[in-house]
Order: C-alpha cells, then sequence, then structure tokens
C-alpha cells in the first residue's frame, strides 16, 4: 500500500499541555491530536482560467462586499429576525480555560454508551513519567476509565480518560442532549417480539460469522481510487498552477522593465 | 516573469494608502520603480529609517529603524549603536532596485537618510539647512528666506541644492567633502542661521524659538550622527501624496506650492536638478 501523504505531513507537536487533575493529585500532560482528517478537500476555481476562487461577504441587501470589521454575529431567532450580540457580550461567556482536564469519577470503561464517543487525543507525561505510568497502569488493571471535563478553545467538554496500547487516552464526549433517544422514533416503538425457531436460526448464523475486532480488514476504497486518479494526473495531463496575474502586476512588470533599461544606461 | 525582474514578491497591492486620492499600493510601488532611476543615488551606503504606513495615511504609521523580522537575505544592513535608541541597531541599507521596491512594498512611504554615508558614519558628506516655518508663515516666506541663504552662500563660493521637503518647508543641502564632524557641520548651519536671523525678522536660529509662531526655523540640528532626513524623492504621508522634490534655485518664485511636487507631478519632471550633488564635494572652510 502507498505511503499515505498525509500520514508524512502529519504533525507531531502537541495541541494543547495541562493537567489532569484528581483531587489533589496532578499529572501534567500534553495532549496530541489522535484522529487524522483523511478526506480530500477540493479548492474551487474558476473553470474559464483555473485561477482559485476567494470567498466575500456580500450584504444580501446592496449586493456590496462587506469588511470583516464591518459585521457582527447575530443570532436567528425567527426567519430573517436576529439578535445582535457584541464581541463582549459573547466573549463575557466563553468557557475560562484553566489547563486542567478534572476528573472526579472512575467508571467500568466498557458501561459507557459507544454512541457519546466524539474525537480521541493521545496524552503523553510532561515531565511527569512515573505518576503517568501509574495512573496508566491502575486504571488498565481495573479495567476503567476516569470521567471530568476539560475546557478547550474555550468549549467545556466531559470526557474519559482510559489506557489504550501503552498511553493514557482522552476521548472527548458529545452532552446528553446531543444524542438522540431512540424511543423518540415512532417506528422502533412498534417492534414485534422474535419467535423461538427464528432466533435459534439467527443466533447460528451470527456464531458461524463470528471473529476478532480488527479495523485494518476495512479499507476505503474511495480515497484509494481517489489517490490513483491524483497520480495519473500528476504524471499524465499537467496541472497549470498559473500564477494569478492582476493588472496591477502587469502594470508593475511594465514600470519596472523600463527603469531596469534606464538604469543600465 | 516576475521572478527574472524583481526579488520582491508583491503583496495587498490593492490596500489604499492614500484614501483622498484613492491610491492604492500598487501605485506607491510603481511610483518609486519609476523614480529609482533618480532616487537610488542618495540612499546609496546611508542608514535608512522608514516610515511605514501599512493602514494608509489617515491610521497611525510608524518609524521602523531594525531591519524588520522576515528582512530577506539580500537586503543590506548596517549594525550600529544608536544613541537614541540606546542599543545596536541593525539598520537598512538600500543599495539596489529590489531594496527600494520591497520597502515600498511593506508601505515605507517615507524614506529617510543619514547626513553620512555607513563608510564614514560620523563625518557627514551632507550639510543640512532645514528650513521651517510655524503658521501663519506662507510658504512664500520660505522661499525668500532660502533664497537669502542662497545668496549668501553663493558669495562665499558654495554650491547648494535645494528641494521641497514635502510639508511646508524647504531643505537646502551643501554636499561636503568627508572631513568635518557633526558638531563642525552643525555649527556651520547654526552661524548661518544666525546671520539670517540678523536680516530678517521672520528668522529664528535658536532651538528655543523654533515653535514661536509666525517664524522661520534655520534647523541646524539635524546635522546630528544617526539622525535622518527625508530622501530626496520620498513620498510624504500627506493626503496629497506629496514628494520631496528637488529643484532648480530659478524654480523657487512667489506663489509656488509644496503641493504641486506629488506622486503625479514628480515623474513628469524632465531632469533631476540634484545630478552631480554627490560628485560636488566642497570644503567648509570659509574664505
Amino acid at each position: 500500500m502507498a505511503k499515505d501523504k498525509n500520514e508524512a505531513k502529519q504533525s507531531h507537536r502537541p495541541i494543547w499541555s495541562g493537567s489532569i487533575t484528581i483531587g489533589l493529585v496532578n499529572v501534567p500532560v500534553k495532549l496530541y491530536t489522535m484522529v487524522r482528517d483523511h478526506a480530500f478537500s477540493f479548492r474551487l476555481l474558476h473553470k474559464e482560467d483555473g485561477q482559485p476562487l476567494k470567498y466575500e461577504r456580500v450584504c444580501i441587501k446592496d449586493d456590496k462586499v462587506v469588511d470583516w470589521k464591518d459585521t457582527v454575529k447575530g443570532y436567528e431567532i425567527r426567519k430573517n429576525e436576529f439578535i445582535v450580540f457584541k464581541k463582549e457580550e459573547l466573549d463575557a461567556i466563553r468557557a475560562e480555560s484553566d489547563e486542567r482536564i478534572r476528573l472526579d469519577k472512575f467508571v467500568s470503561l466498557l458501561s459507557i454508551d459507544p454512541v457519546y464517543f466524539d474525537k480521541s487525543y493521545i496524552l503523553v507525561p510532561d515531565r511527569s513519567e512515573e505518576a503517568y505510568s501509574l495512573m496508566m497502569t491502575v486504571i488498565q488493571r481495573l479495567g476503567k476509565a476516569g470521567m471530568g471535563k476539560v475546557t478547550m478553545r474555550a468549549k467545556e467538554y466531559p470526557v474519559v480518560v482510559y489506557e489504550y496500547k501503552g498511553a493514557l487516552i482522552l476521548t472527548t464526549l458529545l452532552y446528553a442532549n446531543e444524542v438522540m433517544n431512540p424511543a423518540d422514533l415512532e417506528e422502533l416503538s412498534l417492534l414485534k417480539k422474535p419467535g423461538k425457531n427464528e432466533i435459534e436460526l439467527a443466533e447460528k448464523i451470527i456464531k458461524d460469522l463470528s471473529g476478532e475486532f480488527d479495523i485494518t480488514e476495512y479499507r476505503d476504497g474511495y480515497r484509494e481510487r481517489m489517490e490513483k486518479l491524483i497520480e495519473t494526473k500528476l504524471k499524465g495531463e499537467i496541472v497549470v498552477a498559473e500564477i494569478p496575474k492582476k493588472e496591477e502586476v502587469k502594470e508593475l512588470m511594465v514600470a519596472l522593465q523600463e527603469t531596469i533599461k534606464r538604469l543600465r544606461k | 516573469m516576475m521572478d527574472e525582474l524583481t526579488k520582491v514578491s508583491f503583496t495587498n497591492l490593492e490596500k489604499v494608502l492614500y484614501p483622498k486620492l484613492e491610491l492604492k499600493k500598487s501605485r506607491v510601488i510603481e511610483y518609486y520603480i519609476r523614480i529609482a532611476p533618480w532616487m537610488l543615488g542618495f540612499l546609496k551606503n546611508r542608514v535608512i529609517v522608514m516610515n511605514r504606513y501599512p493602514d494608509g495615511v489617515n491610521k497611525d504609521g510608524f518609524y521602523e529603524k531594525d531591519a524588520p523580522v522576515g528582512t530577506p537575505s539580500w537586503v543590506e544592513t548596517f549594525n550600529r549603536y544608536s544613541a537614541t535608541a540606546q542599543r545596536q541597531v541593525n539598520y537598512i541599507v538600500c543599495n539596489n532596485l529590489d531594496t527600494l521596491i520591497w520597502m515600498a512594498n511593506l508601505a515605507a512611504l517615507e524614506i529617510n537618510i543619514t547626513l553620512s554615508t555607513i563608510d564614514s558614519y560620523d563625518t557627514p558628506d551632507l550639510v543640512l539647512f532645514d528650513i521651517d516655518p510655524e503658521p501663519p508663515c506662507s510658504f512664500d516666506d520660505v522661499i525668500n528666506i532660502a533664497l537669502s541663504l542662497k545668496e549668501k552662500l553663493d558669495e562665499l563660493n558654495f554650491r547648494s541644492f535645494v528641494k521641497t521637503s514635502g510639508k511646508k518647508g524647504l531643505h537646502v543641502v551643501l554636499p561636503i567633502m568627508k572631513s568635518y564632524n557633526f558638531k563642525q557641520t552643525r555649527e556651520f548651519v547654526h552661524q548661518f542661521g544666525k546671520f539670517l536671523a540678523r536680516e530678517s525678522d521672520l528668522v529664528v536660529s535658536e532651538f528655543r524659538n523654533s515653535r514661536d509662531p509666525g517664524t522661520v526655523f534655520i534647523d541646524y540640528l539635524q546635522n546630528t550622527r544617526g539622525k535622518t532626513m527625508i530622501a530626496p524623492y520620498s513620498l510624504r504621508a500627506q493626503p496629497d501624496a506629496p514628494v520631496s522634490t528637488p529643484l532648480e534655485w530659478k524654480e523657487l518664485k512667489k506663489g509656488l506650492r509644496p503641493e504641486d511636487f506629488n506622486i503625479f507631478t514628480v515623474l513628469k519632471r524632465k531632469n533631476d536638478p540634484w545630478e552631480g550633488l554627490l560628485e560636488s564635494k566642497q570644503a567648509l572652510e570659509m574664505e
């Protein structure tokens, strides 16, 4: 399999540093992103000349471009009706980051409903190897995960911290109100109980197909086809990446040519 | 195409630097490119202080003595202790077109130069008479005083050159041999100021009177190590984009307006009245 280009580019720099805090105990740690974004992103170009397009904020009333400094944030309460917020008002309610992962409870790792898992990060010791190793070993032996919260980028998240492959992992969780309760779907309330024979037959099929969990058995087919396509394009049709020559730059080039000629005399 | 002509990569060309005239940065850069053949000689081997106006002349600009972070390696610099800053300063030296364009791209509208070159930093090769009026003095008053100064200098066989400051005043410059220190050049200018002050009620020769309303100060204090004057052909950060413009003495006539010499008109001038200035090295001894 071809070496993943994004993988090579992946920066190994911590995105956050702080401490895991359990009561009076502190374990200083650094946080690394665990999940790589593998999505292909395309830039939108002008079909005619292949130049990148830029986005502008255009006022829907007069179609004029609006500068960033002339914008405010509005919350839409009804269609086209807004309440307007000043930056100070929004800043005042932002969560303050205190660089702590506060754990207040330990639960069985397997008891956490996977639907709440959001993003995972790798924690590494920040000159706290002994404390880190102790905490990791103990929660691994007990099969526990620490539950608590952390504030990152002005947002507060519920988190769990647990052992995985010799590291402490922090996974942010979704809030209860962010996850839909299946009971709210009417279709599910109409389910019938299956009969005994049917259950036995279905169980047999499943047992026959049972195996170990191995995520590497799955490939991202779209991604592989996309990579192949890019490689072909790179070899064959050369994508012309022209430096944009605006009118202004052209005029400067004319001036430059004339001046250079005069200076040579 | 760009790579062949200049090492500078242009940025924010569309930024309006002179809002009254709706002049974009591209026009400022073009001005400096086109004026370069006349200007570069006066910048050569001199310490440069930039007055940068990245947000245009209606917003505050800032002085930049040090080569800023991100200065390309091909820009020459000169490391020297600055008495005013009380530390070592890594000054910019503009010895080629690319450096001038680079400065223009930094929105350095005003380019200031020292009166000495870096090879003889303590012995100036230029003497500056900065004729600086205090309102309600008119530009005609300034012209009259500059003309009497020239008359006096002529009598003593000194060849002098004049330029607009781009603001309200005139600069009279005397190219000299690099044999005198700043104390001597300063004293030289001060003596002329005292002489003119005796001749005219308008002229003041002493710094303490320099802000008296309705007077014209012959500022001799610029003749100091490390101090700078606005470079000939530099733009000024004024609404009408005036230029500190070298003039022929015969152009100095009643009714002349300094703002007539600006980013548009200066490029149409036929020749450089300061041509040969740097070669006219004179001794300061009065006969």
